[in-house]
């Protein structure tokens, strides 16, 4: 990791994904190795999904697992590839 | 070409570079493009070399920031106090300062990431910062808060180009340059590349950019253009399959000496044409049936180009 890489810092983030009609959505990124099952989102009452992730500090890549499908988060900051070369949301925590 | 060295570059800065060199981690290389007018409030300015003054302290993350400026632009203020010392006491104090006579603002861009190149090692990351912007508004303050976040993405997760995009709304210059010129000559004479960039970014020809050593280094030694640069290395980014991200700074208007008119609006319509075309015909001119295909899209393309000017000048004029 460089010196611009993530430092011990922690930051609670949101994240929130307007699927009303999913059956299931789950966050998956470089923070848990694009683990589908590591941080399902819970649904709210206005139908909207929703987790608090803390995440270090530095530049994370990320999508939704809408109902299986790898989905961008619109409101995301930022847009890139992954290792596998799929298109993805970026977030800064700073 | 003359260089003005401020003497920041002591012993500590040295140390700093050779002890971050041993530490084979990457360093960002702030290249800054004076305005070619210069402005009458200095306060954009101001806020702007505030910035650079931070980064211009911290030789560890930041190698020492170059300022591009245009020898047109001195001469025309040479007589003007104000210039002279905001040039000396805050511009020079801050960065080095590359004085260069250019032809365009692509020239300028030329100009400082290449001199910056040849300062740097493999891991190291460029960052383009275009001076005349609003920094000074509210708003402008917030996107200087954010722009470090382009060599920092480009470090961070290797990537060869990190574009930055400002929010403008629709019937903003630069959306309709873009939306009825850029991308349509793009979808005429690169159509696959042109999706693909369009996945990333609505404004290919950013000015706020950070781009890695090593396609930087690939950029500099092929045919630079005089402008439309950023469509360029776009372009480049796809037929050589880089990594590539894009990352919203903020919103922000052009200061009113850079709004485009629809004389502008055409000027860069018909630049980014011909880029278009001479990038097209370096491409394809190995290829037996080039001059029958060049033709064809030639066509296409000045029927895009006139349908663009008619809807610039609706909108514009």
């Amino acid at each position: 990791m460089s010196s611009y890489g993530p430092k011990k810092t922690l930051r609670a983030v949101n994240f929130i994904c307007n699927a009303p009609q999913a059956q299931s959505v789950s966050l998956v990124g470089d923070f848990n190795a694009w683990n589908p099952t590591a941080h399902p989102l819970a649904q709210l009452p206005d139908g909207a999904w929703f987790r608090t992730m803390e995440l270090l500090h530095g530049h994370h890549r990320y999508a939704f697992l809408v109902d299986g499908t790898l989905t961008l988060d619109p409101r995301a900051q930022g847009v890139t590839r992954n290792e596998r070369g799929e298109r993805v949301s970026l977030a800064p925590v700073s | 070409m003359k260089k003005n060295t401020a003497g920041q570059q002591g012993s500590q800065r040295l140390a700093a570079e050779k002890q971050s060199s041993a530490a084979g981690s990457g360093r960002i290389h702030p290249v800054v493009i004076y305005p070619f007018r210069q402005p009458a409030d200095y306060s954009d300015l101001e806020a702007l070399y505030l910035l650079i003054a931070k980064l211009n302290v911290e030789p560890h993350k930041y190698a020492r920031p170059i300022t591009v400026m245009d020898r047109k632009t001195y001469y025309a203020q040479k007589g003007d106090p104000r210039f002279l010392a905001f040039r000396k006491n805050t511009v020079a104090k801050h960065s080095d300062i590359l004085d260069s006579w250019c032809v365009d603002t692509c020239q300028m861009w030329y100009s400082g990431l290449g001199s910056a190149f040849e300062r740097g090692t493999d891991e190291d990351v460029y960052w383009l910062i275009p001076g005349d912007f609003n920094y000074g508004s509210a708003v402008g303050q917030e996107v200087l808060g954010r722009l470090h976040d382009l060599p920092e993405i480009a470090l961070e997760l290797r990537q060869d180009l990190c574009v930055g995009e400002i929010a403008t709304d629709h019937n903003n210059s630069k959306q309709l340059i873009d939306t009825y010129g850029t991308f349509a000559l793009l979808y005429n004479w690169f159509p696959v590349e042109a999706q693909e960039i369009r996945q990333f970014t609505e404004r290919p020809r950013s000015e706020f950019f950070a781009v890695r050593h090593g396609f930087l280094g690939e950029l500099l030694r092929q045919r630079w253009f005089a402008y439309e640069q950023t469509v360029v290395m776009m372009l480049q980014t796809v037929f050589t399959n880089k990594r590539i991200s894009r990352f919203f700074v903020g919103n922000i208007s052009d200061l009113p000496e850079g709004r485009e008119s629809f004389a502008s609006a055409m000027q860069q319509v018909e630049r980014t044409e011909r880029v278009l075309k001479t990038v097209w015909r370096e491409r394809n001119q190995p290829k037996s049936n080039w001059a029958e295909h060049y033709r064809l899209l030639e066509a296409q393309s000045e029927q895009i180009r006139r349908s663009a000017l008619v809807i610039l000048q609706n909108l514009l004029g």
